[in-house]
């Protein structure tokens, strides 16, 4: 079983806290990285290309996050998308129960799924296994 | 009618009838000539007849003469008888004799009868010895000269010596004893050898001269022809010594008459002229007459004409006098119109007949009439009938007195208009009652003309709604153009055309600028009228809806504070909802960790993270009851607050931050500024935006925060500028004022002091706006009203 990279992109401290316990919990994933908002982790995201190292093969993206939010996220991955191996999934984890939220993500391509707050281990071995 | 009578009967005959007038005086004159002419016939005849009476009487009388000069010579040669009877100097007496008298040819003594002496005896020998008394030849004559004591010419008779002769016998008494004659024989030719006869113009008269023989009862004439001459052409005279007749004989009968036959001709010619100049004299008066008369006879046709006219008119005429107002004459309509026979009509003064109600005004009129200010006029009067009904009349009346004449009679022409009077009523009544429905219609109601858009009607209402009356705006062209709203009048007059040109009713709304200069909203409901596919008017009623855009702006703007307060409480649900999860989600998860948690080290961070949880979930809570304080704001306390003194003890509480950034402040607030405003509020606000301008200061500029203040629309514009990081407002403009929306990962910032102050902000009924461009600067403006 190859051991999968994860992000954790969200300006709860709090909550990163608990997803990277969760994540090391779970064994999963080899590493595990988190970022308070979209522009740190696309930040990354672009120096990896640029240093041609390995792209997380999970992110999990809060929507609601100063400087750059979920969306903007989105928005920048699909200007980098050409320039990016390999598949990266990501994954809506928020605490929005809005529909307009769960309806814009459906309609993002480059969305695999959207994940209600709370996350459990067992969600995560869910889309690992994905 | 009487006049041409008159006209016609004036006429004598003559001058009618010009050719019987020309024979009379043509047969007057013929007489008159003719009678002239006979008798001036008779008078040359009688003159003539004179004339040869006369010529006679002279021959007559000469003859006598030189018959008594025989007498007086025979007796001479009497004389010369002796007593014994025996003459004496015959000779020389008969010689003598002769010598005086011319006459005689000859003498003779005839003793007992017997020629015995003569004188001169040559060329009478042969008498000589003829017994008279015996001889048959002298015997009745000789004895007549002895019957008739006198002398008597015997003869003419053939002489014995020759030619014609006379022989003129006295007889002879001696001692009363017959002696013989006495002769004197004178010749035939020298009788007549006498100066009258002689003087006779025989050219023209015939001398004449006959004996009447007692024997043979026979007239013997003895001049020229032997025929007894026609005694009209004839005078004659007798000579009783010869018993001889004389005549005259007129040998030109018929001299006058030639003449007078011309003279006839020419009186005839004459009164021929004269009978034809009166004829042409008569004729020409005569065609005037004629003419005259087939123009009066016209002229009577005419009048029965329009008499039968008058009489026959349908509509009623009436012949009035003007100054009494009586009524002279009225025809069989009229009379009928007010149900009085003609002859009650003609005792009426019109006065009587006219309706109290309007003599006024008839009066007035008829005042105008005879002044000559008026020469006509048409009315609609009442009248009243004998019936005692109205009736209503349509008069025209026409004076018949000549302009600027004394007033004399006028004729009224009338037709009984009632009943259309009476329609007219009933549709005056039913055009009141519309109007009055029109005008108790709660809005205007007009009427206007699709091609020009001038209106014909406009109801009463407008004077309620807009301070106009409606005769101001049907009488001032584009009244409705012009009194649109200046922001609206194209809008609505290009729509109101453009929809006409469509044939399209339409419905819209828009103000109109009232007489006292107030706006009012009105809705214009227009029905275009087709004639022939044409738009022919509008119809429309515009009704005051200012209420209703009362209402409607105030149910908008209820319905703006309820979207906005919607709005924001979905997004306090929101935030509450995302807020409270995040939380609750945190706390589910670690509560997982600490129930799978391998050690107690484990489990003692879990619950070190649960406090940091717990504590976040506090202020989470705090912050949300601070928002529902602001947003659940009745009966928030205002007061007049001055606003420089609340800038400057927030810029003393912030006075070490501001010096540790070394941050400069442009304080640009006068003294004098007061707002109306809740203390904390303004507190509060002022300490965000001052602090938010302190936090996001842009790192490597020096910065600087200016305050301002100005009035813009009866607004207090407090502005507050920095030259910090900015923010992208095309990013994060929507949610700049949004509950934990964070632009910068800066430690300090929560989330919700924007939040907050916008809140409190639209609270006080203020606005917030904000400008920024990253890397230069934000600039807020707080709207204080």
């Amino acid at each position: 079983m190859t051991e999968k990279t994860i992000w954790v992109v969200d300006d709860d401290p709090i909550y990163q806290i608990i997803m990277k316990k969760i994540i090391l919990k779970s064994g999963i994933f080899s590493a595990v990285r988190s970022f308070s908002n979209g522009k740190e982790a696309i930040d990354v995201l672009r120096s990896n290309i640029l240093k041609q190292k390995t792209h997380p093969n999970i992110i999990l993206l809060d929507i609601e996050m100063p400087v750059l939010d979920g969306w903007g996220f989105m928005d920048e991955i699909a200007t980098l998308k050409p320039q990016i191996t390999g598949e990266i999934q990501i994954y809506i984890s928020s605490s929005s129960i809005a529909i307009q939220d769960k309806e814009r993500a459906k309609y993002n391509p480059d969305i695999f799924g959207y994940m209600s707050k709370p996350i459990s281990l067992e969600d995560l071995v869910k889309i690992s296994a994905v | 009618m009487n006049l041409t009578k008159s006209l016609l009967s004036h006429n004598k005959w003559f001058t009618l009838k010009p050719k019987l007038t020309g024979i009379f005086i043509f047969l007057f004159f013929c007489v008159i000539f003719s009678l002239i002419i006979s008798q001036q016939y008779r008078i040359a005849q009688k003159a003539k007849d004179d004339e040869m009476s006369g010529i006679l009487q002279n021959i007559h009388k000469t003859i006598e003469q030189s018959l008594k000069d025989n007498y007086v010579d025979a007796l001479t040669l009497a004389l010369t008888i002796n007593d014994k009877g025996i003459p004496k100097n015959f000779e020389a007496v008969g010689k003598q004799i002769l010598a005086n008298n011319e006459n005689i040819d000859a003498v003779q003594l005839v003793p007992d009868g017997i020629i015995r002496y003569t004188y001169p005896l040559e060329g009478n020998e042969a008498a000589i010895g003829i017994n008279l008394l015996k001889d048959k030849k002298y015997r009745h004559e000789t004895l007549k000269a002895i019957q008739t004591r006198k002398m008597y010419f015997a003869g003419p008779f053939e002489l014995k010596q020759g030619g014609l002769g006379i022989l003129g016998r006295l007889a002879i008494y001696k001692n009363n004893k017959f002696w013989g004659f006495s002769a004197v024989i004178i010749r035939f030719e020298t009788l007549l050898n006498n100066p009258e006869i002689k003087s006779i113009d025989h050219s023209r008269y015939a001398f004449q001269i006959s004996k009447f023989s007692s024997i043979t009862q026979k007239e013997t004439f003895f001049l020229g022809s032997n025929q007894k001459p026609n005694p009209k052409n004839t005078v004659t005279a007798f000579v009783p010594d010869g018993d001889w007749k004389l005549y005259l004989i007129d040998k030109q009968p018929n001299e006058f008459f030639a003449a007078y036959i011309l003279k006839g001709v020419l009186g005839f010619i004459t009164a021929l002229l004269i009978g034809f100049l009166t004829t042409a004299f008569f004729k020409k008066p005569a065609e005037l007459e004629k003419l005259l008369k087939e123009q009066a006879n016209e002229l009577l046709k005419n009048e029965i004409k329009f008499k039968s006219v008058f009489d026959q008119a349908a509509v009623g005429i009436t012949y009035v006098d003007t100054v009494t107002g009586q009524l002279l004459e009225a025809n069989k309509k009229y009379c009928d119109l007010l149900g009085y026979t003609e002859e009650e009509i003609k005792q009426k003064n019109i006065i009587t007949i006219i309706h109290p109600d309007d003599l006024k005004k008839s009066f007035k009129n008829f005042e105008k009439l005879k002044k000559g200010i008026i020469r006509e006029y048409s009315t609609e009067r009442r009248h009243i009938t004998k019936s005692n009904d109205t009736i209503w009349i349509k008069l025209t009346i026409s004076p018949l007195w000549e302009i600027n004449g004394i007033p004399t009679n006028h004729i009224a022409i009338a037709e009984d208009v009632t009943e259309r009077k009476l329609a007219e009523q009933v549709i005056l009544d039913s055009q009141k009652r519309m109007e009055s429905l029109i005008n108790t219609i709660d809005g205007i109601v007009w009427e206007c003309n699709a091609e020009n858009f001038e209106f014909t009607f406009v109801s009463k209402k407008v004077e309620s709604i807009l301070g106009y009356t409606s005769e101001e705006w049907l009488k001032t062209p584009n009244f409705w153009v012009d009194h649109i709203h200046p922001e609206d009048k194209d809008y609505a007059a290009n729509f109101c055309v453009d929809q006409t040109k469509k044939l399209k009713n339409h419905d819209f709304e828009y103000r109109m600028i009232a007489k006292d200069g107030s706006v009012v909203w009105v809705r214009d409901i227009v029905n275009v009228i087709i004639e022939n596919g044409k738009a022919k008017n509008l119809r429309g009623i515009i009704i005051d809806v200012s209420k209703n855009k009362e209402t409607e702006k105030d149910l908008n703007n209820s319905f703006n504070l309820v979207t906005e307060q919607n709005k924001r409480l979905l997004n306090f649900s929101y935030i509450v909802s995302h807020n409270l999860r995040s939380h609750t989600s945190n706390i589910s998860s670690i509560v997982d960790l600490i129930d799978n948690s391998e050690s107690e080290e484990e489990k003692e961070e879990m619950i070190q993270l649960l406090k940091s949880v717990s504590d976040s979930l506090n202020e989470t809570m705090l912050n949300l009851n601070e928002v529902v304080n602001i947003q659940t704001n009745i009966g928030i306390v205002t007061e007049q607050l001055n606003l420089k003194q609340y800038l400057d003890n927030t810029l003393a509480v912030l006075a070490d931050q501001i010096e540790l950034k070394g941050i400069k402040i442009i304080n640009s607030i006068k003294e004098d500024i007061e707002v109306i405003y809740n203390p904390a509020y303004l507190e509060s606000i002022l300490y965000n935006l001052i602090s938010n301008a302190i936090r996001y200061s842009h790192p490597e500029k020096h910065p600087i925060i200016t305050i301002d203040c100005y009035t813009e629309h009866n607004k207090t514009v407090l502005k507050i500028s920095d030259n910090g990081i900015g923010i992208d407002l095309a990013k994060n403009g929507h949610k700049i004022f949004g509950m934990y929306k964070k632009f910068s990962t800066h430690k300090d910032s929560r989330g919700i002091g924007l939040f907050i102050t916008k809140n409190q902000i639209d609270a006080m009924g203020g606005s917030i706006t904000v400008e920024s461009e990253p890397n230069l600067g934000t600039t807020f403006k707080v709207y204080i009203s």
